[in-house]
Protein backbone atom coordinates (compact mmCIF):
# COMPACT_ATOMS: atom_id res chain seq x y z
CA UNK A 1 0.00 0.00 0.00
CA UNK A 2 2.42 2.60 0.97
CA UNK A 3 4.52 1.56 -2.02
CA UNK A 4 1.84 2.12 -4.45
CA UNK A 5 1.11 5.46 -2.42
CA UNK A 6 4.65 6.31 -3.24
CA UNK A 7 4.52 5.14 -6.62
CA UNK A 8 1.29 7.17 -7.21
CA UNK A 9 3.60 10.61 -5.75
CA UNK A 10 6.22 10.37 -8.11
CA UNK A 11 4.27 9.68 -10.73
CA UNK A 12 2.30 13.01 -10.08
CA UNK A 13 5.09 14.80 -9.33
CA UNK A 14 6.73 14.48 -12.28
CA UNK A 15 3.61 14.52 -14.67
CA UNK A 16 2.19 17.72 -13.00
CA UNK A 17 5.89 18.75 -12.10
CA UNK A 18 5.31 19.61 -8.33
CA UNK A 19 8.08 20.19 -6.07
CA UNK A 20 9.52 16.84 -5.09
CA UNK A 21 10.14 17.78 -1.53
CA UNK A 22 6.88 19.02 -0.74
CA UNK A 23 4.58 16.32 -2.28
CA UNK A 24 7.12 13.54 -1.53
CA UNK A 25 7.74 14.88 2.17
CA UNK A 26 11.61 14.79 0.33
CA UNK A 27 14.39 16.91 2.74
CA UNK A 28 15.87 19.41 0.99
CA UNK A 29 19.67 20.23 1.00
CA UNK A 30 21.21 23.37 -0.05
CA UNK A 31 25.52 23.29 0.69
CA UNK A 32 26.87 26.28 0.17
CA UNK A 33 30.85 25.28 -0.55
CA UNK A 34 32.05 23.50 2.25
CA UNK A 35 30.69 26.11 5.02
CA UNK A 36 27.28 25.73 5.26
CA UNK A 37 24.64 23.26 4.97
CA UNK A 38 21.41 23.59 5.18
CA UNK A 39 18.46 20.67 5.32
CA UNK A 40 15.04 21.70 4.99
CA UNK A 41 12.47 18.94 6.45
CA UNK A 42 13.94 16.50 8.53
CA UNK A 43 12.51 14.64 11.31
CA UNK A 44 15.10 15.03 14.40
CA UNK A 45 18.93 14.93 15.00
CA UNK A 46 19.95 11.89 15.94
CA UNK A 47 23.57 12.15 16.91
CA UNK A 48 25.56 15.14 16.70
CA UNK A 49 29.43 15.40 17.41
CA UNK A 50 32.38 17.29 16.27
CA UNK A 51 32.71 14.94 13.46
CA UNK A 52 29.64 13.37 12.76
CA UNK A 53 25.55 14.57 12.39
CA UNK A 54 23.17 12.32 11.89
CA UNK A 55 19.80 13.13 11.05
CA UNK A 56 16.15 11.53 11.16
CA UNK A 57 14.59 11.54 7.27
CA UNK A 58 11.37 10.06 6.63
CA UNK A 59 12.51 7.37 4.57
CA UNK A 60 16.18 6.92 6.16
CA UNK A 61 18.84 8.90 7.67
CA UNK A 62 21.06 11.72 6.44
CA UNK A 63 24.70 11.54 7.74
CA UNK A 64 27.09 14.43 7.13
CA UNK A 65 30.59 14.11 7.99
CA UNK A 66 33.21 16.78 8.42
CA UNK A 67 34.72 18.98 11.30
CA UNK A 68 34.09 21.48 13.81
CA UNK A 69 30.69 21.13 13.02
CA UNK A 70 27.94 24.11 15.01
CA UNK A 71 24.30 23.71 14.77
CA UNK A 72 24.01 27.36 13.94
CA UNK A 73 20.02 27.41 13.30
CA UNK A 74 17.92 24.27 14.86
CA UNK A 75 14.39 24.46 13.90
CA UNK A 76 11.43 21.87 14.22
CA UNK A 77 11.92 20.82 10.39
CA UNK A 78 15.10 22.56 9.65
CA UNK A 79 18.66 22.85 10.25
CA UNK A 80 21.08 25.01 9.56
CA UNK A 81 24.84 22.98 9.67
CA UNK A 82 27.97 25.17 9.68
CA UNK A 83 31.79 23.97 9.69
CA UNK A 84 34.26 21.91 7.70
CA UNK A 85 31.73 19.57 5.36
CA UNK A 86 33.42 16.37 3.58
CA UNK A 87 30.57 13.82 3.40
CA UNK A 88 27.02 14.09 3.01
CA UNK A 89 25.11 10.72 2.73
CA UNK A 90 21.80 8.86 2.54
CA UNK A 91 21.28 5.99 4.68
CA UNK A 92 18.19 4.32 3.40
CA UNK A 93 15.51 2.76 5.69
CA UNK A 94 16.29 -0.68 5.67
CA UNK A 95 13.03 -2.43 3.96
CA UNK A 96 11.82 -5.23 5.72
CA UNK B 1 6.31 39.23 17.88
CA UNK B 2 5.86 40.62 21.88
CA UNK B 3 7.88 37.58 23.18
CA UNK B 4 10.65 37.92 20.94
CA UNK B 5 11.22 41.34 21.52
CA UNK B 6 10.99 40.76 25.30
CA UNK B 7 13.60 38.17 24.84
CA UNK B 8 15.94 40.00 23.25
CA UNK B 9 15.93 42.58 26.15
CA UNK B 10 16.37 40.15 28.25
CA UNK B 11 19.59 38.62 26.61
CA UNK B 12 20.98 35.37 25.99
CA UNK B 13 23.52 33.04 27.85
CA UNK B 14 25.40 30.29 26.74
CA UNK B 15 25.08 27.12 29.06
CA UNK B 16 26.97 23.99 28.86
CA UNK B 17 24.34 20.92 28.66
CA UNK B 18 25.89 17.87 30.50
CA UNK B 19 24.55 14.16 30.17
CA UNK B 20 24.57 10.96 27.69
CA UNK B 21 21.31 12.24 25.86
CA UNK B 22 22.03 15.68 24.83
CA UNK B 23 20.51 15.13 21.26
CA UNK B 24 17.12 14.30 22.61
CA UNK B 25 17.47 17.05 24.51
CA UNK B 26 17.96 19.44 21.73
CA UNK B 27 15.39 17.53 19.97
CA UNK B 28 13.04 18.02 22.83
CA UNK B 29 13.81 21.72 22.87
CA UNK B 30 12.76 22.12 19.33
CA UNK B 31 9.61 20.22 19.93
CA UNK B 32 8.77 22.45 22.60
CA UNK B 33 9.63 25.96 20.78
CA UNK B 34 12.57 26.65 22.82
CA UNK B 35 14.69 28.85 20.02
CA UNK B 36 18.31 27.67 20.77
CA UNK B 37 21.41 28.18 18.34
CA UNK B 38 25.22 28.17 17.96
CA UNK B 39 25.35 24.25 19.40
CA UNK B 40 28.38 22.58 19.43
CA UNK B 41 30.10 20.21 20.97
CA UNK B 42 32.87 19.86 23.77
CA UNK B 43 32.91 16.60 24.60
CA UNK B 44 31.21 12.94 24.11
CA UNK B 45 28.70 14.14 27.04
CA UNK B 46 29.06 17.96 26.84
CA UNK B 47 27.38 20.51 23.91
CA UNK B 48 27.83 24.12 24.21
CA UNK B 49 24.41 26.20 23.32
CA UNK B 50 23.25 29.80 23.12
CA UNK B 51 19.48 30.39 24.88
CA UNK B 52 17.84 33.59 25.93
CA UNK B 53 17.89 33.92 29.93
CA UNK B 54 14.13 33.45 30.58
CA UNK B 55 14.19 30.11 28.41
CA UNK B 56 16.86 28.65 31.18
CA UNK B 57 13.83 27.84 33.91
CA UNK B 58 11.85 26.30 30.93
CA UNK B 59 14.63 23.67 29.66
CA UNK B 60 14.35 22.64 33.18
CA UNK B 61 11.48 19.57 33.24
CA UNK B 62 13.41 18.71 29.69
CA UNK B 63 16.98 18.67 31.55
CA UNK B 64 15.17 16.56 33.93
CA UNK B 65 13.79 13.86 31.37
CA UNK B 66 17.01 13.91 29.29
CA UNK B 67 18.82 13.58 32.40
CA UNK B 68 21.24 16.40 31.84
CA UNK B 69 22.42 19.30 33.97
CA UNK B 70 23.40 22.66 32.72
CA UNK B 71 26.43 25.33 33.64
CA UNK B 72 26.44 29.03 32.30
CA UNK B 73 29.52 29.34 30.43
CA UNK B 74 29.03 33.54 29.30
CA UNK B 75 26.14 35.90 29.29
CA UNK B 76 26.01 38.01 26.18
CA UNK B 77 23.55 40.64 25.17
CA UNK B 78 21.80 44.08 25.54
CA UNK B 79 21.15 43.51 29.48
CA UNK B 80 24.75 42.57 30.59
CA UNK B 81 26.21 45.16 28.40
CA UNK B 82 23.71 47.78 29.61
CA UNK B 83 24.62 46.78 33.88
CA UNK B 84 28.17 47.03 32.29
CA UNK B 85 28.09 49.97 31.10
CA UNK B 86 26.00 51.72 33.74
CA UNK B 87 28.06 50.25 36.86
CA UNK B 88 31.13 51.39 35.24
CA UNK B 89 32.97 53.71 37.27
CA UNK B 90 33.23 56.70 34.03
CA UNK B 91 29.54 56.55 33.06
CA UNK B 92 28.42 56.67 36.60
CA UNK B 93 30.68 59.49 37.33
CA UNK B 94 29.72 61.40 34.63
CA UNK B 95 26.47 61.01 34.64
CA UNK B 96 26.80 62.50 38.68
CA UNK B 97 28.69 65.24 37.28
CA UNK B 98 26.80 66.35 34.59
CA UNK B 99 23.48 66.39 37.02
CA UNK B 100 25.52 68.59 39.88
CA UNK B 101 26.64 70.81 37.30
CA UNK B 102 23.56 71.54 36.31
CA UNK B 103 22.48 72.14 39.79
CA UNK B 104 24.88 74.46 40.78
CA UNK B 105 24.43 76.09 37.11
CA UNK B 106 20.70 76.67 37.88
CA UNK B 107 20.87 78.29 41.02
CA UNK B 108 23.16 81.19 40.12
CA UNK B 109 22.05 84.81 38.16
CA UNK B 110 22.91 84.68 34.35
CA UNK B 111 20.62 87.52 33.11
CA UNK B 112 18.90 90.87 34.58
CA UNK B 113 16.33 92.34 32.53
CA UNK B 114 14.93 95.49 32.89
CA UNK B 115 11.78 96.91 31.99
CA UNK B 116 10.21 100.46 31.58
CA UNK B 117 13.22 102.53 32.42
CA UNK B 118 14.87 104.99 30.25
CA UNK B 119 18.85 103.90 30.04
CA UNK B 120 20.14 106.58 32.34
CA UNK B 121 17.65 104.98 35.02
CA UNK B 122 18.55 101.41 33.74
CA UNK B 123 22.21 102.04 34.59
CA UNK B 124 21.38 103.32 37.58
CA UNK B 125 19.61 100.57 38.56
CA UNK B 126 21.54 98.11 37.75
CA UNK B 127 24.43 99.24 39.33
CA UNK B 128 22.50 99.42 42.39
CA UNK B 129 21.19 95.71 41.57
CA UNK B 130 25.09 95.19 41.91
CA UNK B 131 26.01 96.57 45.09
CA UNK B 132 22.87 94.14 46.55
CA UNK B 133 24.83 91.20 44.84
CA UNK B 134 22.31 90.27 41.78
CA UNK B 135 25.00 90.44 39.37
CA UNK B 136 25.77 87.67 36.78
CA UNK B 137 27.39 84.38 37.99
CA UNK B 138 26.27 85.38 41.90
CA UNK B 139 24.37 82.66 43.60
CA UNK B 140 20.80 83.47 44.04
CA UNK B 141 20.28 81.56 47.52
CA UNK B 142 23.04 84.12 48.51
CA UNK B 143 20.96 86.78 47.72
CA UNK B 144 18.40 88.94 49.99
CA UNK B 145 14.71 88.07 49.48
CA UNK B 146 12.58 89.60 46.25
CA UNK B 147 11.02 91.94 49.13
CA UNK B 148 14.08 93.00 50.65
CA UNK B 149 15.52 93.78 46.50
CA UNK B 150 12.25 95.73 46.03
CA UNK B 151 12.41 98.00 49.07
CA UNK B 152 16.21 98.32 48.76
CA UNK B 153 15.74 99.40 45.09
CA UNK B 154 12.83 101.19 45.36
CA UNK B 155 14.31 103.70 47.90
CA UNK B 156 18.09 104.23 46.51
CA UNK B 157 17.22 105.38 43.38
CA UNK B 158 14.71 108.57 43.72
CA UNK B 159 13.79 108.53 40.58
CA UNK B 160 11.86 105.46 40.42
CA UNK B 161 8.53 105.26 41.97
CA UNK B 162 8.74 101.70 42.40
CA UNK B 163 10.56 98.53 41.02
CA UNK B 164 9.37 95.23 41.03
CA UNK B 165 11.60 92.09 41.34
CA UNK B 166 11.03 88.62 40.26
CA UNK B 167 13.01 86.02 39.34
CA UNK B 168 12.37 83.19 36.89
CA UNK B 169 14.55 80.74 36.77
CA UNK B 170 18.02 82.22 35.97
CA UNK B 171 16.63 85.65 35.25
CA UNK B 172 16.17 88.55 37.34
CA UNK B 173 13.43 90.97 36.01
CA UNK B 174 12.89 94.27 37.09
CA UNK B 175 10.01 96.66 36.90
CA UNK B 176 10.43 99.91 36.83
CA UNK B 177 8.03 102.65 37.16
CA UNK B 178 9.75 105.65 36.82
CA UNK B 179 9.00 109.13 39.10
CA UNK B 180 7.53 111.75 36.51
CA UNK B 181 9.01 114.73 36.60
CA UNK B 182 7.90 117.79 36.00
CA UNK B 183 9.93 119.28 33.66
CA UNK B 184 12.12 121.88 35.21
CA UNK B 185 11.59 125.11 33.66
CA UNK B 186 15.03 126.91 33.28
CA UNK B 187 15.17 129.06 35.95
CA UNK B 188 14.78 132.59 34.89
CA UNK B 189 16.27 135.11 37.03
CA UNK B 190 15.45 138.68 36.91
CA UNK B 191 17.28 140.52 33.91
CA UNK B 192 17.64 142.83 31.60
CA UNK B 193 18.47 143.20 27.86
CA UNK B 194 21.61 145.36 26.61
CA UNK B 195 23.26 145.72 23.12
CA UNK B 196 25.86 144.08 22.90
CA UNK B 197 26.88 145.85 20.15
CA UNK B 198 26.46 149.41 18.40
CA UNK B 199 23.62 149.43 16.00
CA UNK B 200 21.17 151.02 14.63
CA UNK B 201 17.60 149.65 16.06
CA UNK B 202 15.47 148.05 13.28
CA UNK B 203 13.05 145.90 14.61
CA UNK B 204 11.74 144.75 18.54
CA UNK B 205 9.86 142.41 19.81
CA UNK B 206 9.21 142.55 23.50
CA UNK B 207 8.08 139.36 25.42
CA UNK B 208 8.62 140.60 29.24
CA UNK B 209 10.22 144.06 29.98
CA UNK B 210 9.99 147.57 29.85
CA UNK B 211 11.19 148.44 26.12
CA UNK B 212 13.54 151.56 26.42
CA UNK B 213 14.62 152.29 22.99
CA UNK B 214 12.56 152.61 19.77
CA UNK B 215 13.26 152.12 16.00
CA UNK B 216 15.94 154.04 14.09
CA UNK B 217 17.49 154.22 17.31
CA UNK B 218 21.66 154.10 17.74
CA UNK B 219 22.64 152.03 20.68
CA UNK B 220 26.23 151.62 21.99
CA UNK B 221 27.16 148.40 23.22
CA UNK B 222 26.20 147.48 26.93
CA UNK B 223 22.88 150.26 26.37
CA UNK B 224 19.59 149.23 28.00
CA UNK B 225 17.43 147.77 25.77
CA UNK B 226 14.54 146.12 27.92
CA UNK B 227 14.62 146.50 31.42
CA UNK B 228 13.72 144.32 33.98
CA UNK B 229 12.02 146.82 35.50
CA UNK B 230 8.22 146.87 35.13
CA UNK B 231 5.75 149.23 36.33
CA UNK B 232 6.03 153.02 38.08
CA UNK B 233 7.74 153.83 40.72
CA UNK B 234 5.70 152.43 43.56
CA UNK B 235 4.76 149.42 41.66
CA UNK B 236 7.88 148.35 40.53
CA UNK B 237 8.62 144.59 39.64
CA UNK B 238 11.87 142.45 38.76
CA UNK B 239 11.06 140.30 35.73
CA UNK B 240 13.44 137.95 33.70
CA UNK B 241 13.56 140.61 30.55
CA UNK B 242 12.71 138.84 27.41
CA UNK B 243 12.54 139.56 23.67
CA UNK B 244 14.38 140.17 20.75
CA UNK B 245 15.73 143.13 19.34
CA UNK B 246 17.34 143.34 15.58
CA UNK B 247 19.47 146.08 14.72
CA UNK B 248 21.69 147.11 11.48
CA UNK B 249 25.68 146.86 12.41
CA UNK B 250 28.02 146.84 9.83
CA UNK B 251 31.43 145.31 8.83
CA UNK B 252 34.69 145.90 7.44
CA UNK B 253 36.62 142.81 6.35
CA UNK B 254 40.14 142.46 4.88
CA UNK B 255 40.66 139.34 2.00
CA UNK B 256 43.58 138.89 0.24
CA UNK B 257 43.67 136.10 -2.70
CA UNK B 258 46.93 134.79 -4.36
CA UNK B 259 46.25 135.54 -8.38
CA UNK B 260 48.38 132.38 -8.98
CA UNK B 261 48.31 129.72 -6.26
CA UNK B 262 49.84 126.36 -6.81
CA UNK B 263 48.72 123.14 -5.01
CA UNK B 264 48.52 119.29 -4.83
CA UNK B 265 45.42 117.34 -5.39
CA UNK B 266 44.83 114.00 -6.26
CA UNK B 267 44.81 112.45 -9.11
CA UNK B 268 42.31 109.53 -7.85
CA UNK B 269 45.29 106.88 -8.48
CA UNK B 270 46.07 104.64 -5.36
CA UNK B 271 48.24 101.68 -4.53
CA UNK B 272 47.92 99.96 -1.71
CA UNK B 273 50.79 98.13 0.15
CA UNK B 274 50.22 95.88 3.21
CA UNK B 275 52.58 94.53 5.94
CA UNK B 276 52.51 92.89 9.25
CA UNK B 277 54.52 94.42 12.23
CA UNK B 278 55.95 92.82 14.85
CA UNK B 279 56.86 95.08 18.43
CA UNK B 280 57.42 97.99 15.76
CA UNK B 281 59.57 96.12 13.07
CA UNK B 282 57.39 96.24 9.98
CA UNK B 283 57.72 93.17 7.11
CA UNK B 284 55.44 94.49 3.87
CA UNK B 285 53.93 91.36 2.55
CA UNK B 286 52.13 92.59 -0.27
CA UNK B 287 53.02 95.53 -3.04
CA UNK B 288 56.80 95.16 -3.00
CA UNK B 289 56.72 97.03 -6.43
CA UNK B 290 57.95 100.50 -6.61
CA UNK B 291 55.20 102.69 -7.00
CA UNK B 292 54.86 104.41 -10.68
CA UNK B 293 53.80 108.00 -9.42
CA UNK B 294 56.34 110.38 -9.15
CA UNK B 295 54.52 112.39 -6.90
CA UNK B 296 52.60 110.72 -3.76
CA UNK B 297 51.42 111.33 -0.76
CA UNK B 298 51.29 108.47 1.91
CA UNK B 299 48.38 107.34 4.46
CA UNK B 300 48.95 104.62 7.15
CA UNK B 301 46.51 103.01 9.14
CA UNK B 302 47.80 100.88 11.49
CA UNK B 303 45.66 97.85 13.44
CA UNK B 304 46.67 96.32 16.14
CA UNK B 305 45.78 92.41 16.87
CA UNK B 306 43.40 91.12 19.63
CA UNK B 307 43.45 88.08 21.55
CA UNK B 308 39.92 87.85 23.58
CA UNK B 309 40.46 91.05 25.59
CA UNK B 310 44.07 91.82 25.17
CA UNK B 311 46.10 93.41 22.62
CA UNK B 312 48.82 91.86 21.41
CA UNK B 313 52.10 93.90 19.53
CA UNK B 314 51.74 92.12 16.07
CA UNK B 315 49.70 94.81 14.06
CA UNK B 316 48.28 94.94 10.46
CA UNK B 317 49.45 98.02 8.43
CA UNK B 318 47.77 99.41 5.46
CA UNK B 319 50.10 101.81 3.22
CA UNK B 320 47.97 103.62 0.87
CA UNK B 321 49.97 105.76 -1.44
CA UNK B 322 47.53 108.69 -3.36
CA UNK B 323 49.46 109.99 -6.45
CA UNK B 324 49.27 113.91 -6.47
CA UNK B 325 49.25 116.30 -9.17
CA UNK B 326 50.30 119.89 -8.88
CA UNK B 327 47.70 122.22 -10.11
CA UNK B 328 48.12 125.78 -10.75
CA UNK B 329 44.81 128.27 -10.24
CA UNK B 330 44.49 131.43 -12.04
CA UNK B 331 42.60 134.02 -11.32
CA UNK B 332 41.84 136.84 -13.45
CA UNK B 333 40.91 140.24 -11.27
CA UNK B 334 37.45 140.05 -11.55
CA UNK B 335 37.35 135.83 -10.68
CA UNK B 336 39.49 137.01 -7.34
CA UNK B 337 37.47 139.47 -6.64
CA UNK B 338 34.59 137.33 -6.51
CA UNK B 339 36.28 134.71 -4.24
CA UNK B 340 37.58 137.14 -2.58
CA UNK B 341 33.57 138.10 -1.51
CA UNK B 342 32.49 134.85 -0.88
CA UNK B 343 35.16 133.73 1.61
CA UNK B 344 34.59 137.20 3.32
CA UNK B 345 30.85 136.56 3.53
CA UNK B 346 31.49 133.31 5.20
CA UNK B 347 33.47 134.66 7.60
CA UNK B 348 30.55 137.66 8.20
CA UNK B 349 28.14 134.63 9.03
CA UNK B 350 30.35 132.74 10.94
CA UNK B 351 31.40 135.87 13.13
CA UNK B 352 27.81 136.98 13.31
CA UNK B 353 24.83 134.18 13.38
CA UNK B 354 22.77 132.48 11.07
CA UNK B 355 19.74 134.52 11.12
CA UNK B 356 22.04 137.68 10.10
CA UNK B 357 21.05 139.25 7.09
CA UNK B 358 23.13 140.62 4.76
CA UNK B 359 21.69 143.84 3.59
CA UNK B 360 24.66 145.40 1.66
CA UNK B 361 27.89 144.60 0.42
CA UNK B 362 30.03 147.19 -0.94
CA UNK B 363 33.83 146.47 -2.13
CA UNK B 364 35.14 149.61 -0.51
CA UNK B 365 38.61 149.34 -2.31
CA UNK B 366 40.59 146.82 -4.26
CA UNK B 367 44.31 146.50 -5.36
CA UNK B 368 46.72 143.91 -7.28
CA UNK B 369 50.13 144.19 -5.59
CA UNK B 370 52.81 141.29 -5.62
CA UNK B 371 50.52 138.49 -7.51
CA UNK B 372 48.19 139.45 -4.70
CA UNK B 373 45.03 140.86 -4.85
CA UNK B 374 43.60 142.91 -1.64
CA UNK B 375 39.96 143.59 -1.16
CA UNK B 376 38.44 145.21 1.52
CA UNK B 377 34.73 144.83 1.84
CA UNK B 378 31.69 146.66 3.47
CA UNK B 379 29.21 144.83 4.86
CA UNK B 380 25.71 146.14 6.42
CA UNK B 381 24.06 143.30 8.86
CA UNK B 382 20.90 143.27 9.72
CA UNK B 383 21.05 140.89 13.55
CA UNK B 384 20.26 140.48 16.83
CA UNK B 385 21.73 142.37 19.09
CA UNK B 386 20.19 141.99 22.64
CA UNK B 387 21.87 140.31 25.46
CA UNK B 388 20.97 139.36 28.71
CA UNK B 389 22.19 140.60 31.66
CA UNK B 390 21.43 139.23 35.53
CA UNK B 391 20.45 141.89 37.77
CA UNK B 392 22.08 141.93 40.49
CA UNK B 393 20.58 142.38 43.42
CA UNK B 394 23.03 144.38 46.01
CA UNK B 395 21.46 143.93 49.40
Amino acid sequence: MAKWKHNLKSWLTRRLELPADAVMDLPRITMVGQLHIYIENHQGVLKFSNEEVRLLLKNGQLVIKGEDFMLKTILPEEILLEGKIEHVSYLDKPQN
Amino acid sequence: MKEYIKELFSGYVRIKVIGSYTELFINRCIEYNIPIWDISRVDNETILLSLYTTDIKRIRPHLKRTRCKIRINERKGFPFILKKVVYSRGFLSGVISCILLILILSNMVWSITVNGATPEVEHKLKQVAEELGVKKGAFIFQLPSNQELQQEMTESLEEITWVGVKRSGSTYHFEVVQKQLPEKQPALNARHIVADKKAIITKIYVEEGQVQVKENDYVKPGQLLISGFIGKEEKSELVPARGEVYGKTWYITNVSIPLKSTFETNTGERETKYSVGFFGFHLPIWGFSKPEFSRYETMISETNLRFLKWEIPLSFQTKELLETKEVTREYTEKEALQAASQVSREDIISKTSEKAEIKEEKILHHEVENGKVNVKIHYEIIEEIGKDIPIIQGD
